[in-house]
């Protein structure tokens, strides 16, 4: 039996690639729920994925991705999925790579599946700056483990039931990354990633933008230490 | 009483001017009596040591501070750190509080739209 699956798709002002990214979800999944979460968009991201007929939790602000996604989780909790799938709206996950990504937890090999552009070579090139940030955490996060992790800013992963109880209540509100895997890690979660090939993005802009290079380094930074020494939840 | 400089007078003069505005300000309820609490104390220090030139004197050589004018700075400053440290702390809390009653009533809206539309997925 497939357990219940909710991918969780966290929208701010989505309104152009969600219809496709959607109807995508469900031609390759449907078996699995969709839930939107409008991070306070101010387009009609949550007219179209209500027009698509998939639930949206609407933010009346905007709370950042790991905002959205903590949302998802209490949802997912109180409606009783065993497990979270984290998909972004802009098009760059291919939810071909669903089942892949799924198979691993559904397994019980591990807590959270995280769909890697780097673990095996999936022709994917980012801009310097980016490409040095990426080796810089995944270097913190092989620090702080013992054991690396290539592509800590993945967004798109899998999270089993044990995690998103613990999530639904404690959860870094804008980039959920290095910091999260490092915590999630120390609490005893185990983390696997799983190859994927990720598309350049169909609309919008990355979340990681230019006011935000300089702050990101340094609250990431901050952040992974505090996960470090900092005693679990 | 005596003054070691006219600045020491607008100084001692000026931190019971504040501490004035600070309760009539919480009278009117402007400001709200937990965070009074640190501007009174501000204003009080400076204003006793403004007032009591033996203390401000005592305490200018027991620190070793140079001019008794430092001292007054240095007591000012270290309120206003403690004071902006205090804000970051409130203020922070304040966001993740914002933000999770912001995802409480994102979560109860939709429950509300699925309870209108009849929908069966309602939480468990």
């Amino acid at each position: 039996m497939t357990p219940g699956v909710l991918v969780v798709i966290p929208a701010h002002d989505e309104e152009e690639s969600l219809p496709r990214t959607l109807a995508e979800v469900r031609a390759s999944a449907p078996w699995a729920r969709i839930l939107v979460v409008d991070d306070g968009s101010h387009d009609d991201t949550a007219g179209v994925a209500r027009s698509a007929g998939v639930p949206v939790v609407r933010h009346p602000i905007n709370l950042g991705v790991g905002g959205a996604l903590q949302t998802g989780f209490r949802w997912a909790c109180t409606h009783g999925y065993d497990i979270v799938v984290q998909l972004d709206a802009d098009g760059q996950h291919d939810p071909g790579y669903l089942d892949a990504l799924l198979a691993p937890v559904v397994a019980g090999r591990c807590d959270v599946s995280i769909g890697s552009r780097f673990v095996s070579s999936t022709g994917y090139h980012a801009p310097w700056n980016r490409r040095l940030g990426m080796l810089l955490f995944s270097g913190v996060v092989r620090l702080a483990l013992g054991r690396p992790i290539y592509d800590t800013t993945s967004g798109f992963r899998a999270y089993a039931k044990r995690v998103i109880q613990v999530c639904q209540h404690d959860f870094p509100k804008d980039f959920p990354d290095a910091p999260l895997l490092i915590a999630l890690a120390r609490q005893g979660f185990r983390l696997e990633e799983v190859p994927v090939v990720m598309r350049e993005r169909t609309a919008g802009q990355s979340f990681y933008t230019l006011g935000k290079q300089l702050y990101y380094p340094y609250k990431n930074l901050l952040a992974s230490l505090m996960a470090l020494i900092r005693k679990p939840v | 009483m005596y003054f070691l400089s006219r600045t020491q007078l607008i100084t001692a003069l000026g931190a019971v001017l504040l501490a004035l505005t600070v309760l009539e300000l919480v009278r009117r309820r402007k400001l709200s009596e937990e965070y009074s609490v640190l501007w009174v104390i501000a204003s009080m220090v400076i204003a006793l040591l403004g007032f009591s030139t033996r203390l401000l004197t005592w305490v200018t050589h027991t620190l070793g501070f140079l001019f008794e004018s430092s001292t007054t700075f240095a007591f000012g400053l270290g309120f206003t750190v403690v004071m902006l440290l205090y804000h970051s702390l409130k203020q922070s809390r304040l966001t993740i509080e914002n933000h999770a009653l912001a995802r409480e009533l994102a979560l109860l809206r939709e429950e509300v739209e699925a309870l209108r539309q009849g929908r069966s997925d309602l939480p468990r």
